[in-house]
């Protein structure tokens, strides 16, 4: 049995901007050490995925360098292989038109490879699973195509692709971003939400991936690809990512925005934490560059005061004279000089917070210095006049950026 | 009357073809490999297109990726000597496959086959 994986890494991932500003969505850092689609390459690695081909498109160069320095890991003698395709223009003179278009603009690597399955990942999502399972849950049904769904609540129905099962998991419909969903037999206040994960037997699924690069649509596993075959009675199944003893779903989240960015890291920071990383069956692995372990300081010199840490992470090579630092994720090398305050914030690689700076619900990228005394998450009309600020009052600030 | 584009690197095959089709009602046009097929469907857009896969400065598998992404309607039967092409996924892009013979009555039916089919389509 021959099972390709391709990992979707094409999107624009334009409502992270700025943090996309120069990488592409999966090579935005996340939980201190990692890029996204280390969550994604993990999982694989533990499954026994290990033929796996990275699409890629804009912005790929973070994102090839972070594959190159920290996943070049697997044997290729034993057959093993992570490879980064960019868009080449095999087809014809365009770019990626949909999910289902990158996979048919690469039928050439599926000839080459002729798997019996093909798993369709992507890379931005955040959570644990073995794709053995799907597989196997997959093969026990001779499914054409087997869907990987998590349970979600019923008003969340607009976010996502909608499956409606019949008891044996078999999908009698499907439906995208529906306001009135159709909900679990089970359970009338949930929905079942496609993750985004495909399993195909590959013949199938090049059939359909031709016939949709034929048609006027989107050329979108999701919007044309599932509900023409559930259309055309082909046996397409729901694979659910839930305990199945207990029926609570599955930790799994698509960090399309930056508050759900910010969100999935509060989920790394409670006791127990929602997404718990320190899983010695599950390691995340990643490329982290070479730096001694964090210290912390005093806040300030002469005096014998306690800094106040909590609910933190806190990479190798910080160093930190924090008056506190509460509720925030910070990687590798971060300065917090005398005094500064750091609460709800994520700093990524390099950043420096001046002398007494206070932060509050800030998202830093790398290398950018928040100069001393300045205060920013408290006063939004003012941050607004020079960065991103959401809805939620999280404040953004771009690579690079050297403030006034 | 229906158009036919074939084609093929072999000119007594072309040939072959365009008296054999013509007979039959159709009206030919040539080309001697894939970009010349490429540049001549930017002129004329025939009902259908007969086409080998091994040929010169662009192959039929190339032609057949560009014709799909250009022209979605236009069916394209791959006539080629070789059965094995038959399994690579890159010519299930076309309308039919037909294995090259002597006699045309496999490929004369594929293609009256394959044109009422996409005047359906329409």
């Amino acid at each position: 049995m021959r099972i390709l994986t391709l990992i979707l890494a094409g999107g624009k991932g334009e409502r992270l901007y700025p943090l996309t500003r120069d990488r592409a969505k999966p090579a935005v850092p996340f939980g201190g050490i990692y890029r996204i689609i280390d969550f994604t390459l993990s999982n694989c690695l533990h499954s026994g995925m290990k033929e796996i081909l990275i699409l890629t498109q804009y912005r790929s160069f973070s994102l090839e360098k972070h594959i190159q320095l920290g996943w070049n890991i697997l044997c290729n003698k034993l057959g093993e292989f992570i490879h980064v395709v960019s868009a080449q223009q095999r087809i014809d003179e365009m770019w990626y038109q949909g999910t289902a278009d990158a996979v048919y603009q690469n039928l050439y690597m599926l000839q080459q490879f002729r798997p019996d399955l093909t798993l369709i990942l992507s890379g931005d999502h955040l959570y644990k699973m073995n794709y053995k399972e799907l597989i196997e849950f997959h093969l026990s049904l001779d499914a054409d195509l087997t869907v990987a769904t998590v349970p979600q609540r019923r008003e969340m129905s607009r976010h996502f692709g909608v499956m409606e099962v019949d008891a044996d998991q078999r999908v009698v419909s499907f439906q995208e971003k529906p306001l009135e969903p159709r909900c679990l037999p089970s359970d009338p206040d949930k929905i079942l939400a496609s993750m985004g994960i495909y399993v195909f037997n590959t013949r199938k699924m090049v059939r359909c991936l031709v016939e949709d690069a034929k048609s006027h649509t989107q050329h979108d596993f999701g919007r044309d690809i599932i509900p023409r075959m559930v259309q055309s009675e082909d046996k397409v199944y729901a694979y659910i990512f839930w305990d199945p003893e207990t029926k609570s779903p599955r930790y799994w989240r698509d960090v399309g925005t930056l508050d759900s960015y910010w969100e999935a890291h509060m989920d790394l920071l409670g006791e127990p934490p929602v997404f718990d990383l320190n899983d010695p069956d599950w390691p995340i692995l990643t490329h982290e560059p070479p730096a001694p372990p964090a210290r912390v300081l005093e806040p300030s010199t002469g005096e014998d005061e306690s800094p106040r840490i909590a609910r933190s992470m806190i990479s190798n090579g910080c160093i930190l004279k924090a008056r506190s630092l509460v509720n925030s994720v910070l990687s590798p090398n971060v300065r917090i000089l005398e005094g500064a305050e750091v609460a709800d914030s994520i700093l990524l690689e390099g950043v420096t917070v001046g002398q007494g700076a206070r932060l509050r619900r800030v998202i830093v990228d790398k290398r950018s210095v928040i100069p001393k005394g300045r205060a920013i998450g408290y006063d939004l009309a003012q941050d607004r006049r020079h960065f991103t600020v959401t809805d939620t009052g999280l404040v953004v600030i771009p690579t690079d950026s050297v403030l006034e | 009357m229906p158009t036919v584009l074939i084609v093929d690197d072999e000119e007594n095959l072309r040939e072959l073809y365009r008296t054999e089709l013509t007979e039959d009602g159709y009206e030919v046009l040539t080309a001697a490999n894939g970009k010349e097929a490429m540049e001549l469907l930017q002129r004329r857009l025939p009902d259908a297109v007969v086409m080998d896969i091994r040929m010169p400065e662009m192959d039929g598998i190339e032609a057949l990726g560009k014709m799909v992404a250009r022209y979605k309607e236009l069916p394209v039967v791959i006539n080629t000597a070789y059965s094995r092409y038959q399994d690579d996924f890159r010519s299930w892009a076309a309308e039919a496959y037909v294995v090259k013979s002597s006699d045309l009555s496999e490929l004369k039916k594929t293609l009256r086959k394959v044109i009422e089919k996409a005047g359906k389509g329409r």
